[in-house]
Protein backbone atom coordinates (compact mmCIF):
# COMPACT_ATOMS: atom_id res chain seq x y z
CA UNK A 1 0.00 0.00 0.00
CA UNK A 2 1.53 3.77 -1.46
CA UNK A 3 1.99 6.50 1.51
CA UNK A 4 -0.65 9.23 1.75
CA UNK A 5 2.17 11.17 -0.11
CA UNK A 6 2.85 8.07 -2.62
CA UNK A 7 -0.48 7.79 -3.56
CA UNK A 8 -1.07 11.83 -3.95
CA UNK A 9 1.71 12.00 -6.25
CA UNK A 10 0.75 8.74 -8.40
CA UNK A 11 -2.69 10.63 -8.68
CA UNK A 12 -1.21 14.15 -9.94
CA UNK A 13 1.00 11.89 -12.69
CA UNK A 14 -1.49 10.19 -13.81
CA UNK A 15 0.39 6.94 -12.59
CA UNK A 16 -0.77 4.25 -10.54
CA UNK A 17 -2.47 5.12 -7.21
CA UNK A 18 -4.08 2.35 -5.25
CA UNK A 19 -7.21 4.24 -4.01
CA UNK A 20 -8.39 7.91 -4.33
CA UNK A 21 -6.83 10.41 -2.08
CA UNK A 22 -9.25 11.53 0.46
CA UNK A 23 -9.83 15.40 0.30
CA UNK A 24 -7.30 17.08 1.79
CA UNK A 25 -5.22 13.81 3.62
CA UNK A 26 -1.95 14.38 1.87
CA UNK A 27 -1.99 17.81 3.88
CA UNK A 28 -0.78 19.14 7.18
CA UNK A 29 -2.36 22.55 7.08
CA UNK A 30 -0.57 25.01 9.44
CA UNK A 31 -3.23 27.87 10.60
CA UNK A 32 -0.65 29.01 13.07
CA UNK A 33 0.65 31.29 9.96
CA UNK A 34 0.99 34.62 11.48
CA UNK A 35 -1.13 36.40 8.85
CA UNK A 36 -3.07 39.09 10.95
CA UNK A 37 -6.28 37.17 9.56
CA UNK A 38 -9.39 37.21 12.60
CA UNK A 39 -12.83 35.03 12.65
CA UNK A 40 -14.70 36.95 15.29
CA UNK A 41 -18.44 35.01 15.09
CA UNK A 42 -20.89 37.43 15.81
CA UNK A 43 -18.99 40.35 15.61
CA UNK A 44 -17.47 44.01 13.74
CA UNK A 45 -14.43 44.67 13.56
CA UNK A 46 -11.43 46.43 11.22
CA UNK A 47 -8.49 43.79 10.56
CA UNK A 48 -4.78 44.99 9.96
CA UNK A 49 -5.52 46.38 6.60
CA UNK A 50 -8.69 48.35 7.92
CA UNK A 51 -11.19 46.43 6.06
CA UNK A 52 -14.66 46.30 8.21
CA UNK A 53 -15.55 42.39 8.59
CA UNK A 54 -18.75 41.16 9.70
CA UNK A 55 -20.36 37.67 11.22
CA UNK A 56 -23.37 37.62 11.53
CA UNK A 57 -24.44 34.98 14.43
CA UNK A 58 -26.00 31.88 12.51
CA UNK A 59 -24.09 32.59 9.47
CA UNK A 60 -21.14 30.35 8.20
CA UNK A 61 -19.01 32.66 6.96
CA UNK A 62 -17.94 36.48 7.66
CA UNK A 63 -18.18 39.02 4.89
CA UNK A 64 -16.09 42.26 4.08
CA UNK A 65 -18.40 45.93 4.50
CA UNK A 66 -18.59 48.74 2.40
CA UNK A 67 -21.22 50.85 2.85
CA UNK A 68 -21.69 53.68 4.83
CA UNK A 69 -18.49 55.07 3.69
CA UNK A 70 -16.57 52.13 5.61
CA UNK A 71 -14.74 50.71 2.11
CA UNK A 72 -11.09 51.51 2.76
CA UNK A 73 -10.47 53.11 -0.55
CA UNK A 74 -13.24 55.10 -1.78
CA UNK A 75 -11.43 56.72 -4.55
CA UNK A 76 -8.89 54.47 -6.32
CA UNK A 77 -7.01 57.04 -7.64
CA UNK A 78 -5.86 58.17 -4.01
CA UNK A 79 -5.32 54.38 -2.66
CA UNK A 80 -1.83 55.09 -1.76
CA UNK A 81 -2.88 58.06 1.06
CA UNK A 82 -5.13 55.18 2.71
CA UNK A 83 -3.70 51.84 1.99
CA UNK A 84 -0.79 51.26 4.09
CA UNK A 85 0.73 47.46 4.70
CA UNK A 86 0.31 45.87 7.74
CA UNK A 87 3.90 45.44 9.72
CA UNK A 88 4.98 41.69 9.04
CA UNK A 89 4.94 39.41 12.47
CA UNK A 90 9.10 38.52 12.04
CA UNK A 91 9.51 37.45 15.51
CA UNK A 92 10.31 33.63 16.78
CA UNK A 93 7.51 34.72 19.64
CA UNK A 94 4.80 35.54 16.67
CA UNK A 95 5.80 32.35 14.24
CA UNK A 96 6.66 29.73 17.40
CA UNK A 97 3.47 28.24 17.65
CA UNK A 98 3.63 27.62 13.56
CA UNK A 99 7.19 26.29 13.58
CA UNK A 100 5.92 24.22 16.15
CA UNK A 101 3.35 22.47 13.91
CA UNK A 102 5.75 22.45 10.98
CA UNK A 103 8.70 20.81 12.85
CA UNK A 104 5.76 18.10 13.67
CA UNK A 105 4.99 17.27 10.57
CA UNK A 106 5.50 13.69 9.27
CA UNK A 107 7.12 14.75 6.12
CA UNK A 108 7.32 11.04 4.78
CA UNK A 109 3.60 11.06 5.34
CA UNK A 110 2.36 14.56 4.55
CA UNK A 111 3.03 18.05 3.05
CA UNK A 112 3.93 20.59 5.31
CA UNK A 113 1.18 22.75 3.78
CA UNK A 114 1.82 26.59 5.06
CA UNK A 115 -1.91 28.89 4.30
CA UNK A 116 -1.61 32.14 2.48
CA UNK A 117 -5.18 34.13 2.49
CA UNK A 118 -7.04 36.19 0.99
CA UNK A 119 -4.87 36.64 -2.56
CA UNK A 120 -4.74 39.47 -4.24
CA UNK A 121 -8.01 39.43 -6.33
CA UNK A 122 -10.18 39.49 -2.99
CA UNK A 123 -7.50 41.87 -1.41
CA UNK A 124 -8.57 44.21 -4.30
CA UNK A 125 -12.71 43.88 -3.72
CA UNK A 126 -12.18 43.85 0.00
CA UNK A 127 -10.35 47.10 -0.16
CA UNK A 128 -12.95 48.71 -1.92
CA UNK A 129 -16.16 46.40 -2.90
CA UNK A 130 -16.40 44.06 -5.24
CA UNK A 131 -18.19 46.73 -7.99
CA UNK A 132 -15.52 49.63 -7.83
CA UNK A 133 -12.75 47.31 -7.93
CA UNK A 134 -14.23 45.41 -11.30
CA UNK A 135 -15.34 48.87 -12.66
CA UNK A 136 -11.25 50.07 -11.77
CA UNK A 137 -10.10 47.80 -13.67
CA UNK A 138 -11.55 49.58 -16.74
CA UNK A 139 -11.81 53.40 -15.60
CA UNK A 140 -8.82 53.07 -14.17
CA UNK A 141 -6.59 50.48 -15.29
CA UNK A 142 -2.82 52.41 -14.20
CA UNK A 143 -4.01 53.23 -9.98
CA UNK A 144 -5.57 49.36 -10.11
CA UNK A 145 -2.25 48.42 -11.75
CA UNK A 146 -0.17 50.24 -8.98
CA UNK A 147 -2.42 48.50 -6.05
CA UNK A 148 -1.91 45.35 -7.42
CA UNK A 149 1.35 45.31 -7.43
CA UNK A 150 1.73 46.60 -4.07
CA UNK A 151 -0.19 43.95 -2.64
CA UNK A 152 2.02 41.48 -4.77
CA UNK A 153 5.04 43.18 -3.08
CA UNK A 154 3.13 42.61 0.43
CA UNK A 155 2.38 39.13 -0.54
CA UNK A 156 6.23 38.23 -1.50
CA UNK A 157 7.98 40.22 1.64
CA UNK A 158 5.19 37.77 3.73
CA UNK A 159 6.35 34.82 1.54
CA UNK A 160 10.10 35.27 2.44
CA UNK A 161 9.68 35.00 6.02
CA UNK A 162 6.93 32.38 5.72
CA UNK A 163 9.52 30.21 3.68
CA UNK A 164 12.63 31.38 6.45
CA UNK A 165 10.43 30.19 9.26
CA UNK A 166 8.63 27.26 8.17
CA UNK A 167 10.05 25.59 5.02
CA UNK A 168 6.67 24.56 4.26
CA UNK A 169 6.70 21.80 1.47
CA UNK A 170 3.00 23.55 -0.32
CA UNK A 171 1.02 26.18 0.34
CA UNK A 172 -2.70 26.49 0.13
CA UNK A 173 -3.55 29.79 -1.01
CA UNK A 174 -7.09 31.26 -1.65
CA UNK A 175 -8.31 33.57 -3.68
CA UNK A 176 -11.50 33.36 -5.22
CA UNK A 177 -11.58 33.99 -9.17
CA UNK A 178 -15.26 33.22 -10.05
CA UNK A 179 -19.02 32.92 -9.03
CA UNK A 180 -20.44 29.23 -9.50
CA UNK A 181 -21.42 29.88 -13.29
CA UNK A 182 -18.28 32.11 -14.32
CA UNK A 183 -15.47 33.31 -13.86
CA UNK A 184 -15.26 37.23 -12.06
CA UNK A 185 -13.52 38.95 -15.22
CA UNK A 186 -12.66 37.91 -18.86
CA UNK A 187 -9.57 35.66 -18.91
CA UNK A 188 -7.61 38.55 -20.99
CA UNK A 189 -8.14 41.00 -17.93
CA UNK A 190 -7.33 38.14 -15.64
CA UNK A 191 -4.29 37.27 -18.25
CA UNK A 192 -3.84 41.51 -17.83
CA UNK A 193 -3.90 42.30 -14.52
CA UNK A 194 -3.74 38.94 -12.02
CA UNK A 195 -1.15 36.47 -14.03
CA UNK A 196 2.12 38.55 -13.59
CA UNK A 197 1.89 38.97 -10.56
CA UNK A 198 0.84 34.94 -9.36
CA UNK A 199 3.75 33.80 -11.68
CA UNK A 200 6.23 36.03 -8.85
CA UNK A 201 4.27 34.56 -5.55
CA UNK A 202 4.25 31.12 -7.24
CA UNK A 203 8.01 31.12 -8.44
CA UNK A 204 9.06 32.55 -5.11
CA UNK A 205 7.65 29.56 -3.59
CA UNK A 206 8.85 26.98 -6.10
CA UNK A 207 12.29 28.73 -5.92
CA UNK A 208 12.30 28.28 -2.19
CA UNK A 209 11.58 24.44 -2.29
CA UNK A 210 7.85 24.63 -2.32
CA UNK A 211 6.70 21.06 -4.30
CA UNK A 212 2.82 21.99 -3.96
CA UNK A 213 0.88 25.19 -5.25
CA UNK A 214 -2.60 24.30 -3.86
CA UNK A 215 -4.79 27.26 -5.10
CA UNK A 216 -8.39 27.37 -3.80
CA UNK A 217 -11.23 28.72 -6.04
CA UNK A 218 -14.31 27.20 -5.28
CA UNK A 219 -15.76 28.78 -8.17
CA UNK A 220 -16.06 28.65 -11.96
CA UNK A 221 -12.58 29.01 -13.13
CA UNK A 222 -12.29 26.81 -16.44
CA UNK A 223 -11.58 29.13 -18.24
CA UNK A 224 -8.83 30.18 -16.21
CA UNK A 225 -7.01 26.77 -16.24
CA UNK A 226 -4.72 27.66 -18.83
CA UNK A 227 -3.18 30.52 -16.73
CA UNK A 228 -3.25 28.24 -13.21
CA UNK A 229 -0.53 25.94 -15.45
CA UNK A 230 1.16 28.91 -16.47
CA UNK A 231 1.28 30.72 -12.72
CA UNK A 232 2.50 27.10 -11.51
CA UNK A 233 -0.73 26.00 -9.93
CA UNK A 234 -0.45 22.32 -9.41
CA UNK A 235 -3.64 21.70 -7.48
CA UNK A 236 -6.80 23.70 -7.99
CA UNK A 237 -8.90 23.32 -4.93
CA UNK A 238 -12.65 24.01 -4.82
CA UNK A 239 -12.95 22.82 -8.58
CA UNK A 240 -17.17 22.89 -8.78
CA UNK A 241 -19.21 20.62 -10.96
CA UNK A 242 -20.06 23.65 -13.18
CA UNK A 243 -16.79 23.33 -14.42
CA UNK A 244 -17.04 20.32 -16.99
CA UNK A 245 -14.46 18.68 -14.57
CA UNK A 246 -14.41 15.34 -16.64
CA UNK A 247 -13.30 17.61 -19.62
CA UNK A 248 -11.23 19.53 -17.61
CA UNK A 249 -9.07 16.40 -16.56
CA UNK A 250 -9.05 15.13 -20.63
CA UNK A 251 -7.22 18.88 -21.25
CA UNK A 252 -5.25 19.15 -18.82
CA UNK A 253 -4.83 16.64 -16.30
CA UNK A 254 -1.35 16.52 -17.29
CA UNK A 255 -0.58 19.51 -16.25
CA UNK A 256 -2.62 20.68 -13.52
CA UNK A 257 -4.97 17.99 -10.65
CA UNK A 258 -8.28 18.82 -10.00
CA UNK A 259 -9.78 18.95 -6.17
CA UNK A 260 -13.28 19.26 -5.68
CA UNK A 261 -16.36 18.33 -7.11
CA UNK A 262 -18.15 17.74 -3.77
CA UNK A 263 -20.31 21.29 -3.37
CA UNK A 264 -20.05 22.28 0.61
CA UNK A 265 -22.92 23.74 -0.15
CA UNK A 266 -24.83 20.53 -0.57
CA UNK A 267 -23.21 18.12 1.66
CA UNK A 268 -22.62 20.42 4.57
CA UNK A 269 -25.87 21.39 5.82
CA UNK A 270 -28.06 21.57 8.76
CA UNK A 271 -29.02 17.67 9.29
CA UNK A 272 -27.01 16.74 6.38
CA UNK A 273 -28.17 13.05 5.31
CA UNK A 274 -25.80 9.94 4.50
CA UNK A 275 -27.65 8.84 1.25
CA UNK A 276 -27.29 12.57 -0.17
CA UNK A 277 -23.23 12.42 0.42
CA UNK A 278 -22.37 9.31 -0.20
CA UNK A 279 -24.98 9.49 -3.78
CA UNK A 280 -22.66 13.02 -4.35
CA UNK A 281 -19.29 10.99 -3.40
CA UNK A 282 -20.30 8.17 -5.72
CA UNK A 283 -21.45 10.34 -8.76
CA UNK A 284 -18.09 12.65 -8.10
CA UNK A 285 -15.47 9.64 -7.93
CA UNK A 286 -17.05 7.45 -11.38
CA UNK A 287 -17.53 10.54 -13.21
CA UNK A 288 -14.22 12.27 -12.75
CA UNK A 289 -11.85 8.84 -11.85
CA UNK A 290 -8.49 8.79 -10.00
CA UNK A 291 -6.26 10.18 -12.43
CA UNK A 292 -5.33 14.33 -11.71
CA UNK A 293 -8.43 14.11 -9.35
CA UNK A 294 -8.70 14.38 -6.14
CA UNK A 295 -12.30 14.16 -4.81
CA UNK A 296 -13.20 16.96 -1.89
CA UNK A 297 -15.41 19.46 -0.57
CA UNK A 298 -15.07 22.31 -2.15
CA UNK A 299 -14.80 24.60 1.13
CA UNK A 300 -11.15 26.20 1.18
CA UNK A 301 -10.11 24.40 4.69
CA UNK A 302 -10.53 21.07 6.00
CA UNK A 303 -13.10 21.60 8.26
CA UNK A 304 -16.76 21.01 8.56
CA UNK A 305 -19.55 23.23 9.49
CA UNK A 306 -21.85 20.41 10.24
CA UNK A 307 -20.70 17.44 12.54
CA UNK A 308 -19.53 14.43 11.15
CA UNK A 309 -19.29 15.21 7.62
CA UNK A 310 -15.66 15.24 6.92
CA UNK A 311 -15.82 11.54 8.39
CA UNK A 312 -18.29 10.60 6.91
CA UNK A 313 -17.23 11.78 3.46
CA UNK A 314 -13.90 9.93 3.91
CA UNK A 315 -15.88 6.63 4.64
CA UNK A 316 -18.01 7.16 1.34
CA UNK A 317 -14.26 7.87 -0.06
CA UNK A 318 -12.98 4.23 1.28
CA UNK A 319 -16.15 2.54 -0.50
CA UNK A 320 -15.65 4.15 -3.83
CA UNK A 321 -11.81 3.01 -3.52
CA UNK A 322 -12.67 -0.39 -2.39
CA UNK A 323 -15.09 -0.96 -5.53
CA UNK A 324 -12.75 1.30 -8.32
CA UNK A 325 -9.39 -0.05 -7.80
CA UNK B 1 -24.40 55.98 -37.87
CA UNK B 2 -27.79 57.78 -36.14
CA UNK B 3 -27.00 59.47 -33.08
CA UNK B 4 -29.36 56.61 -31.63
CA UNK B 5 -27.33 53.91 -32.94
CA UNK B 6 -24.14 55.94 -31.39
CA UNK B 7 -25.86 55.81 -28.30
CA UNK B 8 -26.42 52.13 -28.11
CA UNK B 9 -22.73 51.32 -28.88
CA UNK B 10 -21.86 53.50 -26.04
CA UNK B 11 -24.12 52.39 -23.52
CA UNK B 12 -23.26 48.58 -25.05
CA UNK B 13 -19.51 49.11 -24.76
CA UNK B 14 -20.06 51.04 -21.26
CA UNK B 15 -18.49 54.14 -22.67
CA UNK B 16 -20.07 56.69 -19.42
CA UNK B 17 -18.05 59.91 -19.84
CA UNK B 18 -19.44 59.37 -23.70
CA UNK B 19 -22.73 58.44 -23.26
CA UNK B 20 -24.02 61.71 -21.63
CA UNK B 21 -22.79 64.08 -24.69
CA UNK B 22 -23.93 61.31 -27.35
CA UNK B 23 -27.39 61.10 -25.65
CA UNK B 24 -27.56 65.24 -25.70
CA UNK B 25 -26.53 65.54 -29.46
CA UNK B 26 -29.30 63.04 -29.99
CA UNK B 27 -31.79 64.96 -28.40
CA UNK B 28 -30.68 68.24 -30.11
CA UNK B 29 -30.74 65.96 -33.82
CA UNK B 30 -34.37 65.61 -33.06
CA UNK B 31 -34.68 62.09 -31.56
CA UNK B 32 -37.58 61.39 -29.14
CA UNK B 33 -36.58 60.63 -25.22
CA UNK B 34 -38.67 57.46 -25.07
CA UNK B 35 -37.27 56.50 -28.15
CA UNK B 36 -33.53 57.13 -27.02
CA UNK B 37 -34.04 55.73 -23.37
CA UNK B 38 -36.05 52.45 -25.08
CA UNK B 39 -32.56 51.99 -27.55
CA UNK B 40 -30.72 51.91 -24.42
CA UNK B 41 -32.72 49.18 -22.31
CA UNK B 42 -32.37 47.54 -25.73
CA UNK B 43 -28.68 47.69 -25.15
CA UNK B 44 -28.92 46.85 -21.57
CA UNK B 45 -30.66 43.39 -23.35
CA UNK B 46 -28.03 42.69 -25.30
CA UNK B 47 -25.45 43.11 -22.44
CA UNK B 48 -27.88 41.02 -20.01
CA UNK B 49 -27.46 38.20 -22.81
CA UNK B 50 -23.99 38.15 -23.56
CA UNK B 51 -23.57 37.95 -19.86
CA UNK B 52 -26.19 34.82 -19.68
CA UNK B 53 -23.76 33.35 -22.70
CA UNK B 54 -20.49 33.78 -21.05
CA UNK B 55 -19.26 36.01 -23.83
CA UNK B 56 -18.79 39.08 -21.27
CA UNK B 57 -18.19 39.31 -17.90
CA UNK B 58 -18.88 41.17 -14.36
CA UNK B 59 -16.80 44.41 -15.07
CA UNK B 60 -18.25 44.89 -19.04
CA UNK B 61 -22.22 44.04 -17.63
CA UNK B 62 -21.05 47.16 -14.57
CA UNK B 63 -19.93 49.69 -16.77
CA UNK B 64 -22.59 49.42 -19.52
CA UNK B 65 -25.09 49.70 -16.58
CA UNK B 66 -22.94 52.62 -15.52
CA UNK B 67 -23.30 54.54 -19.07
CA UNK B 68 -26.91 54.32 -19.03
CA UNK B 69 -27.36 55.43 -16.15
CA UNK B 70 -25.22 58.45 -17.55
CA UNK B 71 -27.38 58.47 -20.34
CA UNK B 72 -30.81 58.35 -18.31
CA UNK B 73 -29.79 61.59 -16.05
CA UNK B 74 -29.99 63.69 -19.25
CA UNK B 75 -33.12 61.87 -20.06
CA UNK B 76 -34.55 62.36 -17.08
CA UNK B 77 -35.23 66.61 -16.94
CA UNK B 78 -36.83 65.95 -20.33
CA UNK B 79 -39.10 63.31 -19.28
CA UNK B 80 -40.01 64.80 -16.20
CA UNK B 81 -43.62 63.82 -15.08
CA UNK B 82 -43.77 61.34 -17.82
CA UNK B 83 -44.70 57.80 -16.12
CA UNK B 84 -44.80 56.32 -19.10
CA UNK B 85 -41.18 54.78 -19.50
CA UNK B 86 -41.36 53.21 -16.01
CA UNK B 87 -43.01 49.29 -15.79
CA UNK B 88 -43.37 49.96 -12.16
CA UNK B 89 -41.34 49.55 -8.93
CA UNK B 90 -39.71 46.79 -8.07
CA UNK B 91 -38.39 45.94 -4.14
CA UNK B 92 -35.24 43.95 -3.61
CA UNK B 93 -33.02 42.90 -1.30
CA UNK B 94 -31.01 40.04 0.05
CA UNK B 95 -32.71 37.95 2.83
CA UNK B 96 -32.02 37.44 6.54
CA UNK B 97 -28.84 36.10 7.61
CA UNK B 98 -27.03 36.75 4.42
CA UNK B 99 -24.92 39.79 3.48
CA UNK B 100 -23.85 38.89 -0.07
CA UNK B 101 -24.95 42.00 -2.21
CA UNK B 102 -22.83 41.18 -5.17
CA UNK B 103 -25.26 39.52 -7.42
CA UNK B 104 -28.48 41.52 -5.50
CA UNK B 105 -26.75 44.78 -6.82
CA UNK B 106 -25.96 43.10 -10.31
CA UNK B 107 -29.64 42.27 -10.32
CA UNK B 108 -30.71 45.59 -8.98
CA UNK B 109 -28.69 47.04 -12.24
CA UNK B 110 -30.31 45.28 -14.88
CA UNK B 111 -33.73 45.66 -13.75
CA UNK B 112 -33.15 49.22 -13.48
CA UNK B 113 -31.44 49.97 -16.89
CA UNK B 114 -34.57 47.61 -17.92
CA UNK B 115 -37.40 49.99 -16.86
CA UNK B 116 -38.05 49.47 -13.12
CA UNK B 117 -37.89 52.05 -10.58
CA UNK B 118 -35.90 49.79 -7.88
CA UNK B 119 -36.12 49.95 -4.29
CA UNK B 120 -33.16 48.35 -2.71
CA UNK B 121 -32.95 47.58 1.09
CA UNK B 122 -29.79 45.73 1.00
CA UNK B 123 -28.97 42.62 2.36
CA UNK B 124 -29.72 41.03 5.73
CA UNK B 125 -33.27 41.97 5.25
CA UNK B 126 -36.20 40.15 7.33
CA UNK B 127 -39.18 38.87 5.73
CA UNK B 128 -41.15 41.59 7.33
CA UNK B 129 -39.37 44.62 5.46
CA UNK B 130 -40.46 43.17 2.40
CA UNK B 131 -44.08 43.76 3.49
CA UNK B 132 -43.73 46.89 4.84
CA UNK B 133 -41.98 48.13 1.50
CA UNK B 134 -44.73 47.05 -0.21
CA UNK B 135 -46.94 48.60 1.56
CA UNK B 136 -44.91 52.18 1.51
CA UNK B 137 -43.65 52.23 -2.01
CA UNK B 138 -45.91 53.39 -4.90
CA UNK B 139 -47.07 50.91 -7.46
CA UNK B 140 -44.96 48.19 -6.66
CA UNK B 141 -45.76 45.32 -9.29
CA UNK B 142 -43.13 43.56 -8.52
CA UNK B 143 -40.69 41.83 -5.04
CA UNK B 144 -37.06 39.96 -5.68
CA UNK B 145 -35.66 38.53 -3.59
CA UNK B 146 -31.79 37.03 -3.48
CA UNK B 147 -30.73 34.16 -1.06
CA UNK B 148 -26.76 33.06 -1.56
CA UNK B 149 -26.44 30.38 1.45
CA UNK B 150 -27.63 27.10 1.35
CA UNK B 151 -28.08 28.15 4.88
CA UNK B 152 -30.73 30.77 4.20
CA UNK B 153 -32.91 29.07 2.27
CA UNK B 154 -35.28 28.92 4.78
CA UNK B 155 -34.99 32.53 4.81
CA UNK B 156 -36.09 33.24 1.08
CA UNK B 157 -38.79 30.50 1.66
CA UNK B 158 -40.04 32.88 4.60
CA UNK B 159 -39.64 35.64 2.74
CA UNK B 160 -41.47 34.51 -0.32
CA UNK B 161 -44.47 33.10 2.02
CA UNK B 162 -44.50 36.35 4.19
CA UNK B 163 -45.17 38.16 0.92
CA UNK B 164 -47.77 36.24 -0.72
CA UNK B 165 -49.77 36.23 2.32
CA UNK B 166 -49.74 39.89 2.94
CA UNK B 167 -50.08 40.45 -1.15
CA UNK B 168 -51.61 36.87 -2.90
CA UNK B 169 -51.37 38.80 -6.20
CA UNK B 170 -47.75 40.17 -6.00
CA UNK B 171 -45.01 38.37 -8.04
CA UNK B 172 -42.26 37.54 -6.75
CA UNK B 173 -39.10 36.70 -8.36
CA UNK B 174 -35.94 34.71 -6.78
CA UNK B 175 -32.21 34.07 -7.32
CA UNK B 176 -28.99 33.29 -6.15
CA UNK B 177 -26.18 30.66 -6.67
CA UNK B 178 -28.32 27.80 -5.00
CA UNK B 179 -31.31 28.77 -5.98
CA UNK B 180 -33.33 26.23 -8.80
CA UNK B 181 -36.47 26.71 -10.39
CA UNK B 182 -37.59 23.58 -8.66
CA UNK B 183 -36.88 25.40 -5.21
CA UNK B 184 -38.21 28.52 -6.33
CA UNK B 185 -41.63 26.62 -7.58
CA UNK B 186 -41.43 24.78 -3.95
CA UNK B 187 -41.62 27.94 -2.23
CA UNK B 188 -44.11 29.59 -3.76
CA UNK B 189 -42.03 32.04 -5.98
CA UNK B 190 -43.09 32.94 -9.29
CA UNK B 191 -40.37 33.51 -11.37
CA UNK B 192 -36.43 32.59 -10.66
CA UNK B 193 -33.41 33.58 -12.49
CA UNK B 194 -30.19 31.98 -12.87
CA UNK B 195 -28.43 34.81 -13.47
CA UNK B 196 -27.95 38.93 -13.34
CA UNK B 197 -28.22 38.39 -17.34
CA UNK B 198 -31.07 36.83 -17.51
CA UNK B 199 -33.35 38.77 -15.00
CA UNK B 200 -35.08 41.62 -16.60
CA UNK B 201 -36.33 39.69 -19.00
CA UNK B 202 -37.74 36.84 -16.24
CA UNK B 203 -39.04 39.96 -14.51
CA UNK B 204 -40.65 41.85 -17.38
CA UNK B 205 -42.26 38.44 -18.08
CA UNK B 206 -44.03 38.32 -14.95
CA UNK B 207 -45.47 41.78 -14.62
CA UNK B 208 -46.62 41.02 -18.50
CA UNK B 209 -44.74 43.94 -20.09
Amino acid sequence: MLTIRENLLETMKGGNPDRFVKQYEFIDLIMEVPLGLEFNYGQTWKDHWGITWQWPEGQLGMFPVHHDGLAVIQDITEWKSVVKKPAIATSDEAWAPAIAHANAVDRKEKFATAFFAPGIFEMTHHLMGMENALMALYEEPEAMQELIDYLTEYELEFAAVMMEKLKPEAILHHDDWGSQISSFISPEMFEEFFVPSYKKIYQFYKDNGVELIIHHSDSYAANLVPYMIEVGIDIWQGVMNTNNIPELIEKYGEKITFMGGLHSGTVDYPGWEKEVVKKQVEETCKANGHKYFIPCQTSGLPIENFEGVIAYIDECIDEMSKEEF
Amino acid sequence: MSKIEDVKVLVETGKSKKVAAAVQEALDAGDKAQDILDAMIASMGVVGDKFSSGEIFVPEMLIAAKAMSKGVEVLKPVMAGDGSSSLGTCIMGTVAGDLHDIGKNLVVMMLESAGFDMVDLGVDVPADKFVEAVKENNNVVLVACSGLLTTTMPALKEAVQTIKEAYPDMKVIVGGAPVTQEYANEIGADGYAPDAGSSAAKAKELIGA
